[in-house]
């Protein structure tokens, strides 16, 4: 510590007198200790033109656990206006939902699209920054391509936000940040608006691998928890430092340590990728020996292992429903998992089906369909109603935006998605997706099937994948 | 004791053929090109004797209520690391590739019948399958094998029942990898023309490629019309030089892949060339497969072109019902899709007496709780060779233990 602000002091005495005006200007204007998270790089994010719209005699899912059969919902001003039958409304455009489903938007707690983008070239590989174990000043969202192909595909299945974050690569990745799925030509103006920041953290073969092959720490999963463990005692040494009511005292900004500082204070929150059961028990450990808060454990293949103590922790899983093999940390899989998540402790778990995958994530509702039907034959009794949770507002509230998103409730966004019959069947398909009232996707409507910069010129009459 | 050898054989005999199975009343998926309808399967020994309402029975057959359920033949998986990867991030446990042989790498003695993927392939209704080597750099990289998936050390299925090789983007042109394509295919035509692999083994091109006497002899068994030859390739332009090959060097050839094949269908529909896809994959994920779209499956079945599955990712090869599901919410067939991971497998790639539930055939049949393309549906029941298979795998056993709640350490929970 002592060093480091020495190192400080001496960086801010020789280095710039400007840079050091700049420095106190942006204190004394916010009052802020994290200044970084606040006010760069916020959204710009403005909804599309909408109309109101009452969608008539649907069959919905809220994302609470509820269903309605044969009731009308109305959105307007581009929020959840009223669920209810038989609703009254002048001047609307009338949808008739007779026999289709509306869900919530579909939301992708872990995804990777615009920073491994379509076509997946060297010059589009922008997610591990994989020059060092600990890169918490990176942020994926700085890495986004606004063309990328695949955000209207994942559009077409329904999705309409994603948490896209780095990749495993390293033991503190960077940042994650949620983005609405409509393709702009800023970053800014994808980004969900409120959405909090995450970190990525990886646990297991990822970090160990790739820097072991290079000979250097870590190369084995202790050395793994090590590097953690420094990185967090260096962070509330920053944040001590921050806090420091004397601004001369105060340590030089370090992006990697706002960041972590970020989770200290709890604005920030932990996407941790970790398949082992004993490997998360030691996170959730260290959690508490740094006293910050894990949001959700990522990919979380032998999560049953320990279902109850995720429970417990107020902890959510984010998993497949049945990929597995592909590594030795993900070989104990059961179909099981995301049932026994959601099933812990009288029900309270709290399971995410994502996707990490640029198909995936267009099928998530297949994806869900599976993970319930693999509970219910291990002996649950899961409903469709409680399912579509793992898929709307589970991963909303693993985002920090159920607040604005997520369920279909008054007064919420509407992001809703019209299927074309039960959600849960393959061969139902997401008819019409709103996002904030506005209708981005149509499948009966050309005009409304988003094409990239990237896809115009490129797709034929005869492929025309948004389709 | 010749005796009792003999009295011994007679039992066994007497016992085989009194086992009889009755599958009643399900909803039969034949696989021939019907639509489905409520028939009874009777089973003898591993064989498919009736099939149709009112089979008379005798008081040996033991009879299981199917109750309306979807039944299909076994599914076939056509392009698998069955039996062959255990973990593909671990080399250790891989036996797909070859630092040594290309034409000639044949994976049929690596095959593993304790590989765990198998029970769980299997309890998800995959009876059978083609393991293949991996893709590698050169334009072939070796012969696939068909194994039945009963995990018996008896292996049973057929050895270097195909060819598997891939053409497009790679480290150099395309042209160059086009260019040893078709040179090793002259090879193939000279050994089968006669020449030794000894002066085969002379050519300058056979030298810089380090070919091995295996790979020459397993190139003269893809020219003019033999082995199956599966080409793995996207591009528009390249599945019309694919088309071209075809018809120089007459080859049995399966197109895999093929996302652009929609801007070349008309050539591909005159050749009459099956394929294998996934009908999943839209993604345009490099410069080859720009055309890609979920709208594949239903442009080809259209177009009458033979059909089989492939998925996008390893150990979970009866996702392929998934696939084709997604490929009928998209416009393809159901019966289509029913015969592309059964009959179509089993016709294209020669697999005797499979694919199709006949009579006379043998008896690989899976009984689902649900319509097999929905992706939440399980096998009920999964025969082999007419044996009733177990369902469980690791999975299933991980899953008792750790919903036992017993309260002692999981590893005393067997």
């Amino acid at each position: 510590m002592k060093e480091k602000a020495l190192i400080s002091i001496l960086f801010f005495a020789l280095v710039s007198c400007s840079d050091n005006f700049e420095i106190d200007v942006s204190f004394g204007e916010t009052e802020s200790i994290n200044p970084g998270i606040d006010d760069a790089f916020v959204s710009t994010y403005k909804p599309m033109e909408s109309q109101s719209i009452l969608f008539k005699s649907a069959n919905i899912y809220d994302g609470l656990g509820h269903e309605y059969r044969d009731y009308d919902l109305l959105l307007s001003n581009g929020k959840i206006e009223k669920i209810g039958k038989s609703i009254k409304a002048a001047g609307v455009l009338v949808i008739d939902a007779t026999d289709k489903w509306i869900t919530p938007g579909i939301i992708d707690i872990h995804s990777h699209m615009g920073v491994y983008s379509a076509p997946s070239v060297s010059t589009s590989s922008d997610g591990n920054e994989a020059t060092a174990p600990v890169t918490a000043e990176v942020w994926a969202e700085h890495s986004l391509w606004t063309q990328d192909p695949q955000f209207a595909l994942a559009l077409k299945g329904g999705v309409t936000a994603f948490h896209v974050l780095p990749g495993s690569a390293n033991l503190f990745g960077g940042r994650g940040a949620t983005f609405k799925n409509i393709s702009q030509n800023t970053i800014q103006a994808m980004k969900f608006p409120g959405a909090p920041h995450s970190l990525k953290m990886a646990c297991g073969e990822n970090p160990k691998r790739v820097y072991g092959n290079r000979r250097q720490s870590p190369s084995t999963r202790m050395g793994n928890m090590a590097g953690y463990r420094s990185a967090w005692i260096e962070a509330v040494e920053y944040t001590d430092g921050m806090n420091n009511n004397n601004l001369d005292r105060r340590p030089t900004r370090d992006l990697a340590m706002d960041t972590l500082m970020g989770v200290l204070n709890g604005e920030i929150l932990i996407q941790n990728h970790c398949y082992r059961a004993e490997e998360m028990a030691m996170m959730i450990e260290m959690s508490r020996e740094f006293n910050y808060k894990i949001t959700t454990f990522h990919h979380a293949v032998e999560a049953y292992k320990i279902a109850d103590l995720l429970a417990d922790e107020g902890i959510c899983a984010a998993m497949w429903a049945d990929w597995w093999g592909f590594k030795h940390e993900a070989y104990d899989m059961v179909q099981a998992n995301i049932a026994i998540i959601d099933q812990a402790r009288n029900g309270t778990g709290c399971a995410i089906v994502h996707s990490d995958d640029e198909v995936g994530i267009q099928h998530l509702n297949q994806e869900a369909a599976k993970a319930m039907a693999a509970g219910n034959r291990a002996g649950y009794d899961i409903s469709k109603a409680h399912a579509i949770r793992w898929i709307t507002s589970n991963p909303a509230k693993a985002a920090g935006i159920l607040d604005q998103t997520g369920t279909i409730e008054v007064g919420k966004n509407a992001d809703v998605v019209l299927w074309t019959g039960d959600p849960f069947s393959v061969y139902s398909r997401a008819e019409k997706v709103l996002i904030d009232g506005a209708l981005a996707f149509d499948m009966n409507n050309p005009k409304i099937q988003p094409i990239t910069d990237f896809d115009l010129g490129i797709i034929q009459p005869q492929t025309n994948r948004v389709k | 004791m010749r005796k009792l050898s003999l009295t011994l054989f007679l039992f066994c005999v007497f016992n085989l053929a009194a086992e009889t199975l009755l599958l009643k009343g399900g909803l039969v998926h034949s696989a021939n090109g019907e639509t489905a309808r409520v028939q009874d399967i009777l089973i003898s020994d591993n064989t498919i004797i009736g099939i149709g309402n009112n089979l008379i029975i005798d008081g040996n057959t033991r009879v299981i209520e199917a109750d309306g359920l979807p039944v299909t033949p076994g599914l076939i998986s056509p392009m698998t690391n069955l039996g062959i990867v255990e973990i593909n991030a671990l080399d250790i446990t891989r036996d797909d590739e070859s630092d040594f042989l290309t034409a000639g790498f044949s994976i049929f003695n690596a095959f593993n019948p304790h590989s765990t993927l198998i029970p769980w392939n299997r309890s998800n209704g995959v009876t059978s399958a083609i393991s293949t080597p991996s893709t590698s750099s050169f334009p072939i990289f070796g012969l696939g094998s068909y194994f039945v998936l009963d995990g018996s050390l008896e292996i049973k299925g057929a050895k270097d029942i195909a060819m598997f090789g891939r053409l497009g983007s790679s480290y150099g042109s395309r042209a160059e990898t086009l260019s040893i394509l078709e040179s090793l295919l002259e090879i193939g035509r000279k050994y089968r023309g006669g020449t030794p692999v000894e002066d085969i083994l002379e050519m300058t091109l056979a030298d810089q490629l380090e070919l091995q006497p295996q790979d020459i002899i397993a190139l003269g068994r893809v020219v003019d019309d033999r082995l199956p030859f599966v080409i793995e390739t996207n591009r528009a332009v390249d599945i019309l030089q694919a088309l071209s090959l075809k018809e120089k060097y007459g080859l049995n050839l399966v197109l895999a892949s093929v996302e652009e094949a929609p801007m070349v269908i008309n050539q591909l529909k005159k050749s009459n060339t099956p394929v294998i896809i996934d009908p999943m994959d839209n993604i345009p994920d490099s410069f080859d497969e720009l055309g890609s779209s979920l709208e594949l499956g239903k442009i080809l079945d259209e177009a009458g072109i033979p059909i089989m599955f492939s998925t996008q990712r390893s150990h979970n090869y009866h996702l392929m019902r998934q696939g084709s599901g997604n490929a009928v919410a998209h416009g393809m067939s159901y019966e289509s899709a029913i015969e592309g991971m059964t009959a179509r497998v089993a016709e294209i790639f020669n697999l005797n007496n499979r694919g199709v539930l006949k009579i006379g055939n043998l008896a690989d049949i899976v009984v689902w709780d649900g319509d097999p393309l929905e992706p939440a549906s399980f096998p009920k029941i999964v025969i082999i060779e007419g044996k009733i298979q177990p369902l469980s795998s690791r999975s299933t056993k991980l899953t008792e233990r750790y919903t036992n709640k017993e309260d002692k350490p999981s590893s005393y929970k067997h």
